[in-house]
């Protein structure tokens, strides 16, 4: 512009971009301090940190053991556990109120879809612990804690995710395709399969992988119901931890090591949240070159 | 397999797949108002004071606490995220900054909410010696809750009418006033249904609330500095530590309250939305 700002305007201006850039100052502060106190569990532990062996002494804090590798086993399991349910259902859904219902229910599916979205972790939790759990509990005969029914209430927790943004996918397709594949005589089911859900691809892995980095996250419902013992689960109905229900566990009663421990799970956590964002910028970015 | 009959069958399965997930949504709703809405609304247990270990206490400060702390996230988080909403659809042009704006603001928004608690633990009630506070609570809320809201107000923005600036800075407005006067108005509707998806967002917020807000009190909360224990956090505690003897009466009424209020404010920030979807359909056919 030929014009020159005013002051005033550059004022402006320079404010509205140091507003901008709390998000960037916040990543940094944010990694900067979970790092930091994870330092001391990093330095004492060493390989510890990737043993099985979580035994917290809460008196002497240095004296105690913090392996984490139980916790991150409990968070891939249920995470995977989670994905396995929510993951088909939420693209069934995606697909079913896109391409199949008609207009009035797919919307009304839609809107509860968003409510579901909203409903507070802890209230997710507490259906699992009162209903869930007792019902895993006669069913095999055990506590009813554990993997499974974390799972089971991670796919309710992932399910709006992976629904609402493979729908939105399935939604931003050109007609034509559809058109194109049912004027050649295609069945609805063989058009969906062969025409749509490939098309979408990319936006249903992005949906799946965001609906991932959800149950990884989530804490307050796992913690409610996955029996927060500190072994490691090899079947779906053993007690264990999740790395966020330690946390959250553990927080309130832990010094020295032993928290700084619990910060070095953060950290994992933080880490593989950056992963899957990294991921999905490397899912997204193959479509623009394309 | 008959083309024919793999249709029939794929449609009667995808029938029953949305009706899994409508099930599942309304099987927990009717269980959670069935079990605790009488208690919710009981005057008693609404405005009565929790009991630390006997029976028959109610959440009074929690409300007022989920209140407060939402309140104040708000009062940090909408001035920083519209500000930085208006420099990115206004002000920036693609770039490095914009670039790594945009990934930070993903990151934050990739991260698990138990982080955002462990930082705020950290960096406000640890270094800054702000204690368990509702300030504290309501620093690390409005950082969680930044990606969110600063998303809802740049689209708010970006979806007012290039014709409606260019008409303004023809009458020789400057860029600020332009925003100000009529960028801003315009984009109001939609930053507000945002702002209520957000209030829906740190009213059900319990990982990243619970060690930099607080758990527990049994008094009001009325200065930002003082320790506050806002339901959801709450429901959790109660449930987790088993204090009370009836906690189960105290989580299931706390439960269906948070899930009330929940409900009441997406319904709101639906109506907001569906008035603006209307306002810019009428806008269009002006156009």
């Amino acid at each position: 512009m030929g014009i020159a700002e005013s002051g005033r305007e550059k004022t402006t201006r320079l404010a509205l971009q140091i507003l901008a850039s709390v998000s960037i100052f916040s990543v940094l502060m944010i990694f900067l301090f979970i790092f930091r106190e994870s330092i001391p569990a990093i330095t004492s532990q060493r390989f510890t940190l990737m043993t099985t062996n979580w035994s917290p002494n809460v008196t002497d804090p240095a004296a105690g053991q913090y392996g984490m590798l139980a916790f991150l086993n409990g968070t891939i399991f249920t995470t995977l556990g989670g994905m396995v349910l929510g993951a088909p259902l939420g693209i069934g859904t995606a697909v079913f109120i896109t391409r199949i219902a008609p207009a009035r229910i797919g919307g009304t599916i839609s809107r509860g879809i968003e409510l579901l979205a909203g409903i507070p972790s802890v209230i997710i939790g507490w259906f699992g612990l009162t209903l869930l759990v007792p019902q895993i509990a006669r069913w095999t005969g055990t506590s009813g804690y554990g993997v499974m029914a974390a799972s089971v209430v991670l796919a309710v927790m992932i399910l709006p995710t992976v629904a609402a943004l493979s729908a939105e996918a399935l939604k931003s397709l050109p007609p034509e395709l559809e058109e194109a594949s049912m004027a050649m005589g295609a069945t609805r089911w063989q058009t969906i399969r062969c025409t749509l859900l490939p098309a979408a691809k990319r936006g249903i892995l992005v949906a799946t992988v965001l609906g991932m980095g959800r149950a990884i996250g989530e804490t307050m419902a796992v913690q409610m119901v996955v029996g927060n013992a500190r072994q490691i689960a090899f079947s779906l109905t053993e007690r264990t931890s999740t790395m966020t229900s330690r946390i959250i566990t553990d927080m309130g009663e832990s010094t020295g090591v032993f928290r700084s421990a619990l910060y070095a799970q953060g950290l994992v956590l933080l880490l593989l949240a950056m992963m899957l964002i990294l991921g999905v910028k490397l899912i997204s970015r193959d479509k623009r070159v394309k | 397999m008959k083309p024919k009959t793999a249709d029939r069958l794929a449609t009667i399965a995808f029938w029953l797949l949305g009706g899994i997930t409508v099930g599942v949504l309304l099987f927990i709703i009717l269980q959670i108002f069935g079990r605790g809405i009488l208690t919710a609304l009981n005057p008693r247990f609404l405005l009565g004071k929790p009991e630390a270990m006997k029976e028959g206490g109610g959440v009074l400060p929690m409300i007022v606490s989920t209140l407060y702390l939402t309140g104040l996230t708000l009062a940090i988080s909408l001035p920083v995220s519209l500000g930085a909403a208006v420099f990115l659809s206004e002000y920036a042009r693609e770039g490095r900054l914009t670039n790594a704006i945009r990934f930070c603001v993903d990151s934050l928004a990739s991260l698990p909410s138990i982080v955002f608690g462990l930082f705020g633990m950290t960096l406000f009630v640890i270094y800054f010696g702000w204690g368990y506070s509702l300030i504290a609570g309501a620093f690390t809320c409005a950082i969680l809750n930044l990606p969110t809201l600063m998303r809802s107000s740049e689209e708010s923005l970006r979806s007012v009418p290039g014709t409606y600036r260019e008409a303004s800075l023809s009458l020789g407005a400057t860029k600020w006033t332009t925003v100000r006067q009529v960028v801003l108005p315009s984009a109001t509707p939609g930053i507000l249904a945002g702002t209520m998806l957000t209030i829906g967002r740190i009213i059900g917020e319990s990982a990243a609330i619970v060690y930099t807000a607080g758990l527990f009190v049994r008094n009001i909360p009325t200065s930002p500095m003082d320790t506050a224990a806002p339901l959801a956090g709450y429901i959790w505690y109660a449930q987790t530590e088993a204090l009370i003897p009836d906690f189960r009466r105290v989580v299931d009424g706390g439960a269906a309250l948070l899930l009330l209020l929940v409900l009441l404010v997406n319904f709101a920030a639906r109506r907001i939305g569906r008035y603006y979807q209307r306002k810019k359909m009428a806008g269009g056919a002006d156009g």
